[in-house]
């Protein structure tokens, strides 16, 4: 699972160009080219009510959107980072994953809004979109975000994010997969963390006796996951959490001071996570460090 | 928009200024049309110009403030009205918008919604056979999943099928021609006027006495363009279609969606043959079986979004743009035609007198229907000239008797009509909605359509008006 081509939409919004700059280091791991892609929304340009479409209007956002890619490949070029432009007309998500798809890029990169928080949903967002049904690993990208921080608005900016990685697995197959995922990141990643988060809804009711066990057992997986990774030479430090998992995963990487989550994800229950999102999805909501999903 | 800011208030106190007794003094409701001044359609007129200038003069402005557009000319409408008529002009604006607007929106929607679930795939060999039986599939499908339906499932794959194909702008232009406009004569499910004609009277199957018409017009046209494919074929030298290597078999997808489509045929059906009673809704009577179709029409929708994988509708490049525009649109044009049809109704007691007395004979109703339907949308033209004919010949009567009356004693008449507001819509881009749509996907595609003038001058003044000119002469002299 290594990261060699990148697929890379965007809007032009704020900020693009410097969370684009963050990934540049993943050269470092093998980063070979980058897919620049834009899609132009069908209904922006098609659908003129009783008028048809807008060819001058389409060829204007193309040229545009070609002039700001070629500023941007100069870049990647000085870092010798291979680049390709994609411009169509279409819908957005639907196109974005099928370029993905086409172009057989190994990490999907959105953006997001620059606020997060626990209160906000991105329900119907096309980030949510894109995260739920996306099929290759899926960065959502903060670059700088505003966040509530004891009961303040902070801002954060994240610069170096493949630098202390916090890795919150279920001990599903996704969670399992995200290992290999990091041991490809090494050259990047000063230490990991691994952490597991025994919810609520597990210990609620549970005697002592079965809830020592749970914590044993969860202990050595989380040992057995550190193993792993200092065997490919990163350092990990495991950590065991209790308590709300989407609370407690926030907490801990505000603790350990992480530079991005990391999570598995099953991309099932699809109606479940239209209306409640999946944990996943919410700390990529909440969080206000980036987080990469893998499906 | 300063324009538009400003233009608001200067028409209101335009439309009222020399203000009328009529408006100042408010009149009983069955006596509206009698009293509205002649001024009164101005924000009707002005409706209809924006729909028919706007996308020629300025499409960006339009494509980005239209909705502006349509509520400026509602609120234009609606303000002097509510002002001068209250209560009645209250009553008036709810009864077209529970009894007009929301079933001809939910029928749309519907019909849309479903149709839009089905998606053929596969590869065709782009001939003139092929296109022809493509047309002719369209042209019959029409009148059960609605224009718009027949037209947003075939013209993807029309389009791909002669992806090879060097000139491929007439085939498009047919296709709007036959599947887009003439093929939906049939039923009120086929085109907008005719459901409004339904949902004031019309009985369900009167339609299907269109249908001479509609075959001649049909087998005309389509020889026509069997004859310039063929031409085109052998000029263009096509011995076979490019083989890419990516031949895939044909294939329906989403095709269970046709139950729905059998659903919504069953309910609007139902609508027009049971009678359960009245209910009132805000002060406006609805029958119940009128109800009880919108409801089932929305079932139906909802069973197709939730029924289709998001990939069908997703491949079919499905949005729900095209609804939303005529939603905002129609609100405006069923708003501004309250004080047309009303004067119409009143007859010659009422501003358009005149035009009662001019259009008189079938053909008239044919041409002036048409004509107009080919600027304006043809369903508020169609609404516009049924109303004319009730004037002339039953003032006084209420609306549904009178369409009784006319179908009975004078059939010809709403035969015109109906033909009129059906067959010219393929005149001009903006006759009829779907018209725009099949452009739309065309351009995107890269077929490259003619321009609003020459699609009039290339196509459909040398195609269609001899073949409407032989219409006249056989059916409505």
């Amino acid at each position: 699972m290594k990261i060699e081509k990148l697929l890379f939409p965007t809007r032009f919004r704020e900020l693009a160009f410097d969370s684009l700059q963050s990934l540049l280091v993943l050269k470092d791991a093998g980063l070979k080219e980058i897919v620049f892609c834009y899609i132009i929304p069908r209904e922006d340009v098609g659908f003129v009510p009783y008028g048809g479409y807008l060819k001058e209007e389409e060829e204007r956002v193309r040229e545009e959107a070609r002039i700001r890619f070629e500023d941007w490949q100069k870049v990647l070029s000085e870092k010798g980072i291979g680049s390709k432009i994609v411009i169509e007309v279409g819908s957005i998500v639907p196109g974005i994953l099928s370029i993905a798809e086409r172009e057989r890029v190994d990490m999907l990169v959105v953006g997001r809004k620059k606020k997060v928080g626990l209160e906000m949903s991105f329900a119907g967002s096309h980030t949510l979109q894109l995260i739920m049904r996306s099929k290759i690993p899926t960065l959502v990208s903060k670059y700088m975000v505003e966040f509530q921080w004891n009961g303040e608005t902070a801002t954060r900016v994240n610069a170096d994010i493949f630098r202390r990685p916090l890795l919150a697995t279920d001990w599903s197959e996704p969670s399992i997969r995200t290992l290999e995922f990091l041991t490809n990141l090494k050259t990047l990643i000063e230490k990991v963390f691994i952490c597991h988060i025994i919810g609520v809804k597990i210990s609620k009711g549970l005697d002592k006796m079965e809830l020592l066990r749970i914590e044993k057992e969860s202990k050595e997986r989380l040992k057995d996951y550190c193993k792993r990774l200092k065997s490919a030479g990163i350092p990990a430090e495991p950590h065991l959490g209790a308590g709300k998992i989407l609370l407690e995963i926030l907490r801990l990487s505000r603790d350990l001071h992480a530079s991005m989550i990391i999570m598995g994800t099953t991309g099932k229950d699809r109606l479940h996570e239209i209306w409640l999102g999946s944990i996943s999805h919410r700390v990529a909501e909440g969080s206000e460090l980036p987080t990469l999903l893998v499906p | 928009m300063l324009l538009m800011k400003y233009s608001l208030p200067i028409i209101i106190l335009a439309v009222f200024a020399p203000v009328s007794p009529a408006f100042a003094v408010g009149g009983v409701y069955p006596n509206i049309g009698e009293t509205l001044p002649l001024y009164s359609i101005i924000p009707f007129v002005g409706m209809l110009l924006s729909i028919a200038l706007f996308p020629l003069l300025a499409p960006k402005f339009w494509h980005d403030h239209f909705g502006k557009v349509s509520a400026f000319w509602a609120v234009v409408v609606s303000a002097p009205l509510l002002i001068s008529y209250k209560g009645t002009a209250v009553y008036e604006i709810l009864h077209i918008v529970l009894s007009d607007y929301v079933p001809f929106l939910i029928l749309l929607g519907s019909l849309y919604t479903v149709s839009g679930g089905i998606f053929l795939k596969g590869t065709l060999r782009g001939t003139p056979v092929v296109n022809t039986a493509i047309l002719v599939i369209g042209t019959v499908l029409a009148s059960w999943m609605g224009t718009t339906g027949a037209a947003m499932l075939l013209i993807r794959p029309f389009l791909k099928t002669n992806a090879h194909r060097k000139n491929r702008t007439f085939m498009v232009v047919f296709f709007i021609f036959a599947v887009a406009n003439i093929g939906g004569s049939l039923t009120p499910l086929g085109d907008p006027p005719l459901f409004l004609g339904f949902l004031r009277g019309v009985p369900f199957f009167w339609t299907f006495n269109l249908l001479p018409q509609m075959i001649i017009t049909s087998i005309l046209l389509l020889a026509v363009y069997f004859a310039i494919d063929t031409y085109f074929y052998k000029k263009e030298g096509i011995l076979s279609s490019p083989d890419d290597g990516t031949k895939e078999p044909i294939k329906l997808e989403g095709a269970y969606n046709f139950i729905f489509l059998a659903g919504i045929v069953g309910a609007v059906l139902m609508s027009g043959v049971v009678k359960w009673g009245a209910v009132s809704i805000l002060g406006i009577h609805r029958g119940v079986q009128d109800v009880v179709r919108d409801g089932l029409l929305i079932l139906m929708a909802t069973l197709s979004m939730a029924f289709t994988p998001r990939k069908v509708r997703e491949d079919n490049a499905f949005t729900w743009f095209p609804i939303k525009e005529v939603a905002i649109l129609f609100i405006g044009i069923f708003l501004t035609i309250i004080p047309c049809l009303k004067i119409l109704q009143a007859g010659t007691k009422g501003e358009l007198a005149f035009l009662i007395e001019t259009v008189r004979e079938p053909f008239h109703y044919f041409w002036m229907t048409g004509i107009l339907s080919s600027f304006l949308d043809n369903a508020p033209t169609y609404l516009t000239f049924l109303n004319t004919a009730l004037g002339s010949f039953y003032t006084g009567f209420a609306e549904t008797a009178a369409v009784k009356l006319l179908i009975n004693e004078r059939p010809i008449y709403l035969l015109a009509v109906s033909c009129g507001a059906v067959f010219f819509g393929a005149m001009t881009y903006i006759g009829n909605a779907p018209n725009f749509m099949v452009r739309s996907i065309a351009e995107e595609a890269g077929t490259p359509m003619p321009s609003f003038f020459g699609y009039m001058i290339k196509y459909s003044i040398p195609i269609l008006i001899p073949i409407f000119v032989l219409i006249t002469f056989i059916f409505f002299v």
